[in-house]
């Protein structure tokens, strides 16, 4: 059976089209809950206009729509509190920076 | 600058690994060879820019004419380094840009297309962005000249997000069926053929393999015709879209269904699978430039007598 938990570590494995970082590393996931079945997700993007935004939802439900016990998903696109480069985790930072993106 | 009588020790130190970094390493062969290839790949990320600017207005969102405005600013990004990469060999940002006619830049004749609507436009980024990465990721992977195989890490990092874009909306399209699927099948229909012609003559026609034998790639043209396909034809299979090509399991390697290459009419994007022509005439045919050449290099030199004075940049 699945828990809050087993969805963090599913998101986690969900990447950034572009980038070679976690969603999780990325500081996009501002809320996971489950009700049941049904799991409901609380996200953002780094910009208001992200071009990958489709991606990145349509890969969090195909995700977690391959652990047992999850029959549905809903993704919420939220703008409040806004993305900064502080929500990156530290592993996160790394990432970006062997791609020779300074943070 | 060596003397071109080393150019045999420099091919031989190349194919041992040697990695050249400043002109000091390079024959004038190695250095002529590596403009060309260079001046192919800023031509061809800046031309992108105006091609997918007309093609964004028939975006069916805000969002998604958005994220075409995200891939134009990459493309522009991408023609930057390659444009800053033929400067620090001494040629003029300047003149690249600013100082040719639209028939001496040097990008694929599918970029002097029009791309009139959306699917053309996930089309190109399907397929051209397709083609885009399975050269440079093959530069990438083997490139000789180190400033060139270092620039290409973000490059092919951003191509990823392209084809992603255009791939999920190929899939999107084919899904909802009806008039959009057939827009997606007549788009395929032009730009299948058109992008299999990208990657130049097929091998048992080459005469010159500097750019091999300098290891500024390390793929052949049909080689690197394979690798394309094995992505594009499967892709389409899976959606229902037909390609004029399949995988022939005796043979294993793709086979083109039709006389490749082949007569087009771009006034109606018809290609003549039943009038084969020789490469000579495919020369002929991109020598007489496409419809859209003057209209997009005229849009990135700006005009000179126009309200904003020619844009130049320093």
């Amino acid at each position: 059976m699945s828990d809050t938990r087993t969805i963090w570590r599913a998101l986690s494995e969900v990447m950034d089209p572009e980038l070679p970082i976690s969603i999780v590393d990325l500081g996009l996931i501002y809320d996971v809950r489950l009700q049941q079945s049904n799991a409901e997700i609380d996200l953002t993007f780094t910009a208001i206009a992200c071009p990958a935004m489709n991606m990145i939802i349509d890969d969090v439900r195909e995700k977690l729509q391959t652990l047992p016990g999850i029959s549905e998903t809903r993704v919420n696109v939220v703008w409040n509190p806004p993305w900064t480069k502080t929500r990156l985790t530290a592993q996160g930072r790394e990432a970006l920076l062997s791609l020779g993106i300074a943070v | 600058m060596l003397s071109p009588e080393k150019d045999t020790e420099l091919r031989q130190k190349i194919a041992h690994g040697f990695v050249v970094e400043t002109e000091e390493d390079m024959t004038p062969g190695y250095k002529a060879a590596l403009e060309v290839i260079l001046t192919v790949q800023g031509d061809t990320e800046l031309v992108s820019a105006p091609a997918y600017y007309f093609a964004s207005k028939d975006a069916p969102t805000i969002n998604s004419r958005l994220a075409v405005y995200a891939i134009i600013q990459d493309e522009l990004g991408h023609a930057n380094i390659a444009y800053r990469l033929l400067e620090d060999l001494g040629v003029s940002k300047q003149w690249l840009i600013y100082g040719r006619q639209p028939h001496e830049f040097k990008h694929p004749y599918g970029f002097d297309q029009p791309l009139e609507n959306w699917a053309e436009m996930v089309v190109a980024n399907g397929f051209f962005d397709r083609a885009g990465i399975t050269l440079l990721s093959d530069v990438h992977k083997n490139c000789s000249y180190g400033p060139w195989q270092r620039a290409l890490t973000k490059v092919d990092r951003e191509e990823v997000l392209h084809l992603r874009h255009g791939e999920s909306w190929m899939k999107r399209l084919a899904k909802t069926g009806g008039a959009a699927k057939e827009a997606l099948q007549r788009a395929v229909d032009w730009m299948f053929p058109i992008t299999l012609e990208w990657f130049g003559l097929p091998d048992y026609l080459k005469k010159h393999n500097d750019q091999l034998e300098y290891r500024l790639k390390g793929l052949s043209n049909d080689q690197l015709r394979q690798v394309w396909m094995s992505a594009t034809v499967p892709l389409c299979e899976s959606i229902g879209i037909k390609v004029p090509a399949h995988y022939d399991e005796a043979q294993k390697h793709y086979v083109i269904e039709y006389p490749f290459p082949c007569e087009y009419d771009f006034t109606d994007k018809h290609w003549f699978f039943d009038q084969p022509i020789a490469w000579e005439q495919v020369f002929k045919r991109w020598k007489r430039r496409g419809p859209m050449n003057q209209t997009y290099i005229n849009m990135l030199q700006g005009d000179k007598q126009g309200t904003f004075g020619g844009l130049q940049w320093n």
